[in-house]
């Protein structure tokens, strides 16, 4: 067990890896790592823009974001499988995906939207307990991941190959004589991404709205003097949590497949991760966040891919000893 | 006359800000040092600085002759030098007989195991952990209410276990960061005498944060008054009330 | 009364199973610190119970030992754990509130995706066949029984003692704990080692119980699973834990006749208790006995 066990460790050291790595295979994992990095993004800013405003952890994000799959899958395909109360039924509403795309976001921040006002609102209104909050926004991911599976089973639902038009699935260049392959796929997926990032990034720093979002994150006492609607700022940093939850997760629904109604609880943990690494509450920091754990992620050799799922939770433990604040978070001095 | 505290060039920033800057003073035992100045003249700060709770950014304190500079709050407090806080840190969920036991743990050693299996040793130890609790709360004058949580108790009961609390530690030096905030004038004197009577019975050396002027002119043996982080003056309180600088900043300013 | 033991053993023995997991959970936090890292070391215990009796190394030992090498399980899965929790628990234990909530998370995902892929472990099977102790699930109930009560005396005491106010103090407030000569590293370093020790023993004592033992045994889900058990049965006292692990890990079975929708009903009752019962099934009971007594009188003369 020893003498297999320290060439894992060793392994794990970049630079040795990367001393033997073509440019080809190096280019490769760049843009790999910045395709899934990108979602890790949206999806992450999803976690941080509650915590901004609330300071607590939405623990059902990583439901929400299966929920979004689901809705695209329906609208899009909405052919089920043999399992669950809807087995065998085929909706065929052919939703162009674009359309079902959004439709199945803007859903998902439905959902959160009423994720807080059943999970979050009763508790805060009563000042409980922040601890309870983790518990009830479970609660809430028990119920829907839960009802997924009790509608629709627990298996493994694929976006048909066409879904994003059609175009060619994978473009081949060659550097150096070796083949770099990007899949259409994972363009569309950052190409997504960075729109919405512009949007987010554009509705945040320059809207009345983003200011009145800046304002409660800063002092949620202050800005209700201010004259701002905290509740309704509530409201909407959860339909826009929400929204970055369901879109993330059906773009890596469409790039890997929906591995069933748990197929969250992995995304959900890793954008902890990511926003950590960024720094809590920081909006920036969960983008970076983002890329740097999808990098990491590409870089783990694939003798090692099995490691590959640890990369995000090795960089969490790390950072929360080493830079508590993250990489671009603000720390604070308590006040005795 | 043994010098017990010393100061010496003691500075703490926070960011640009100096909190406290270049202070240098020495406590005698047996004395009640006030420690006064205006608001944010860095009088809490200082009673941080000499008990760990913030780390000294230039300068060295000593007590009978150790360095204290560097030391985590629990090995000061184990020296014998107990405190309370400006804005109450009381032990809220626990009641006031409990809040004085924790306090006696550096003057125990009961690990683990021998409280779990109830050793003849640990027996006896909780025995008088008990008793001497008992004794503070009559002290504080809180025995009939032992078993209430701390939260429930007014303003000023609450600035009295938090004294309670203190010399639970057995110290020998006790800094009372404005004991008398909030209490009203009857309260107030018996403060006085209170904290005159627990110098001479547990042969305390106090330093004394206030704002209250007659209450420290009158209890006081030695004032010290800061300003913008500096110390502007020290000596006793008829010479300090006199000295221009300190009317000029402190009195002046009021 | 025998048919019902052999047809609910199995439920029983996992009520007291997972009463004592949330009471690994609970020691932390009897000295503030939300841990979420008791499932890793369950996992880690599991692991150790079932290496040792399973693989051709130790043979001998069993041979020699009989059924005496299931207690020296029990001490090395405990000791094992105890030192894994001292190295990770004295950097983690500088962190505060969700931090450490999040560090001892990544530590269990961490731990889980290690066991998923060393050899010894079993990978992604894990490890199978693990030696019983008895021939039925219900006789479990003698390993795990005693060592609940083991616990409950343990914490009654504890609450008691020099060491137990020092968690609670802390707990109220570090910094005045620590002004008050109180060394909080040390004591939260202590309780999370308890947490942890116990929650290793538990795993020891549940892989024979549970016959095969996986990397499924330590997840995320776990860790809120435990954490409800705690806040929903009470946090403040141990009574908490005990009344939460038993009642919600039953809470499927009694839910069993809605068949496949009992865990969507499983998720609402999580959010219910959460927000109608702040101070969980103890709080609520303690509520209500303090509410009969002004009402109606004391029973015991007051002191
Ligand atoms: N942890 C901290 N971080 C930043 N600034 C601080 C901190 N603690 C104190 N200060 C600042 O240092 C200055 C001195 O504060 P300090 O509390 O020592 O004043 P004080 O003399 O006790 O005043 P008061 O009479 O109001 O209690 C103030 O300007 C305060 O804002
Ligand atoms: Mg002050």
């Amino acid at each position: 067990m020893r003498d297999k066990f320290i060439p894992h460790l060793s392994s794990f050291f970049v630079w040795r890896r990367l001393s033997n790595m073509t440019t080809a295979e190096f280019i490769q994992n760049v843009l790999n790592g910045i395709s899934i990095g990108s979602v890790y993004a949206i999806f992450a800013l999803g976690y941080t823009l509650v915590f901004s405003i609330l300071g607590i952890i939405n623990f059902a994000h990583g439901a929400v974001f299966t929920l979004g799959a689901y809705f695209t899958y329906t609208l899009a395909v909405g052919q089920f499988g043999i399992n669950g109360l809807l087995s065998g039924l085929n909706l065929d509403l052919q939703v162009p995906f674009a359309m079902a795309l959004l439709i199945g976001a803007v859903l998902a921040g439905l959902v959160g939207v009423l994720l807080e006002r059943l999970a979050f609102k009763p508790l805060r209104t009563r000042g409980a307990d922040s601890l309870l909050a983790l518990v009830s926004s479970l609660g809430v991911a028990l119920v829907i991941v839960n009802a997924i599976q009790y509608l629709v089973g627990a298996e493994i639902y694929t976006f048909p190959s066409g879904v994003y038009g059609n175009i060619k699935p994978a473009m081949m260049f060659e550097v150096a004589g070796h083949t770099v392959v990007i899949r259409t796929v994972q363009v569309i997926i950052f190409a997504v991404c960075m729109v919405i990032l512009t949007i987010l990034g554009y509705v945040i720093s320059f809207t009345r709205l983003g200011k009145a979002l800046q304002a409660v994150a800063e002092n949620t006492t202050t800005a209700s003097l201010l004259g701002i609607s905290v509740d309704r700022i509530i409201l909407v940093t959860f339909f826009m949590s929400g929204f970055l939850g369901g879109l993330a997760g059906t773009l890596v629904g469409t790039s890997f497949g929906i591995a069933g109604p748990y197929f969250g609880v992995t995304y959900g943990l890793k954008g902890l991760a990511v926003i950590v690494l960024g720094g809590l509450g920081s909006i920036p920091g969960a983008v970076l966040g983002g890329i740097v754990i999808g990098l990491a992620e590409a870089f783990v050799p694939p003798d090692y891919s099995a490691y590959k799922e640890a990369v995000a939770f090795a960089f969490l433990f790390i950072v929360l000893l080493v830079r508590p604040q993250g990489l671009l978070g603000r720390s604070h001095i308590q006040k005795v | 006359m043994t010098v017990l505290l010393e100061a010496e060039r003691l500075c703490r920033n926070f960011g640009g800000l100096k909190a406290v800057n270049n202070v240098s003073f020495q406590v005698v035992e047996g004395e009640i040092f006030g420690l006064i100045g205006p608001n944010g003249a860095g009088k809490t700060t200082l009673f941080n600085l000499m008990t760990g709770l913030t780390p000294v950014s230039n300068g060295t304190l000593r007590y009978r002759g150790e360095y204290l500079t560097g030391l985590p709050p629990h090995r000061i407090a184990g020296k014998g030098i107990g405190r309370t806080f400006q804005n109450i840190r009381l032990f809220k969920g626990l009641s006031a007989l409990e809040n004085i036991k924790v306090s006696q743990h550096v003057n125990t050693n009961c690990g683990l195991f021998s409280g779990i299996f109830c050793t003849p040793a640990s027996r006896a130890e909780e025995k008088m952990v008990d008793e001497k609790a008992w004794e503070l709360l009559k002290l504080i004058g809180l025995a009939d209410r032992a078993t209430e949580l701390a939260e429930n108790f007014s303003y000023g009961d609450q600035r009295r276990l938090e004294i309670g609390r203190a010399l639970a530690l057995e110290p020998q030096v006790l800094l009372l960061d404005e004991p008398a905030a909030g209490m009203n004038s009857a309260e107030k004197h018996g403060l006085t005498e209170f904290i005159r009577g627990i110098r001479e019975q547990f042969k305390l050396t106090v330093l004394l944060i206030e704002h209250h002027v007659p209450l420290v002119m009158n209890l006081c043996d030695r004032i010290a008054v800061l300003n913008f982080g500096e110390l502007i003056a020290v000596g006793n309180p008829v010479d300090v009330q006199k000295n221009p600088a300190v009317i000029e900043a402190y009195l002046g300013a009021e | 009364m025998d048919d019902f033991l052999q047809n609910n053993g199995f439920l029983i023995v996992t009520m007291v199973q997972q009463a004592l997991l949330a009471m690994s959970l609970y020691y932390p936090l009897m000295s503030g610190q939300l841990s979420l890292a008791s499932p890793g070391f369950y996992a880690l215990g599991g692991y150790v119970a079932a290496i040792i009796g399973t693989i051709e190394y130790f043979a001998p030992w069993r041979d020699a030992l009989g059924w005496s090498i299931f207690p020296l399980e029990w001490l090395a899965a405990g000791i094992i754990s105890g030192v894994l929790a001292v190295l990770v628990g004295i950097p983690a234990l500088r962190l505060r509130g969700i931090y450490l909530a999040l560090a001892t998370i990544a530590f269990v995902e961490i731990l889980r995706v290690i066991c998923l892929n060393l050899e010894i472990t079993g990978g992604a099977i894990g490890i199978f066949g693990v030696p019983q102790l008895f021939e039925s699930r219900w006789s479990y109930i003698w390993t795990f029984g005693p060592l609940l009560i083991l616990m409950l005396f343990f914490s009654y005491r504890i609450d008691r003692s020099r060491v137990g106010r020092a968690f609670k103090a802390i707990r109220e407030d570090e910094l005045a704990a620590d002004a008050m000569g109180i060394n909080p590293t040390r004591y939260k370093v202590l309780a999370f080692v308890i947490g942890a020790v116990l929650a290793g023993v538990v795993g020891a004592m549940s892989a024979p119980f549970l016959n095969t033992w996986n990397a499924r045994q330590g997840t995320f889900d776990a860790s809120i699973a435990y954490l409800a058990y705690v806040l929903i049965g009470g946090s403040r006292s141990m009574w908490g834990p005990l009344l939460g692990g038993t009642l919600l890990a039953a809470l499927p079975e009694v839910l069993r006749p809605l068949k496949d929708s009992r865990l969507i009903i499983n998720g609402v009752v999580l959010v219910f208790a959460s927000i109608y019962m702040p101070q969980g099934i103890a709080g609520a009971v303690g509520r209500i006995r303090n509410f009969t007594v002004r009402k109606f009188g004391s029973a015991r003369s007051e002191k």
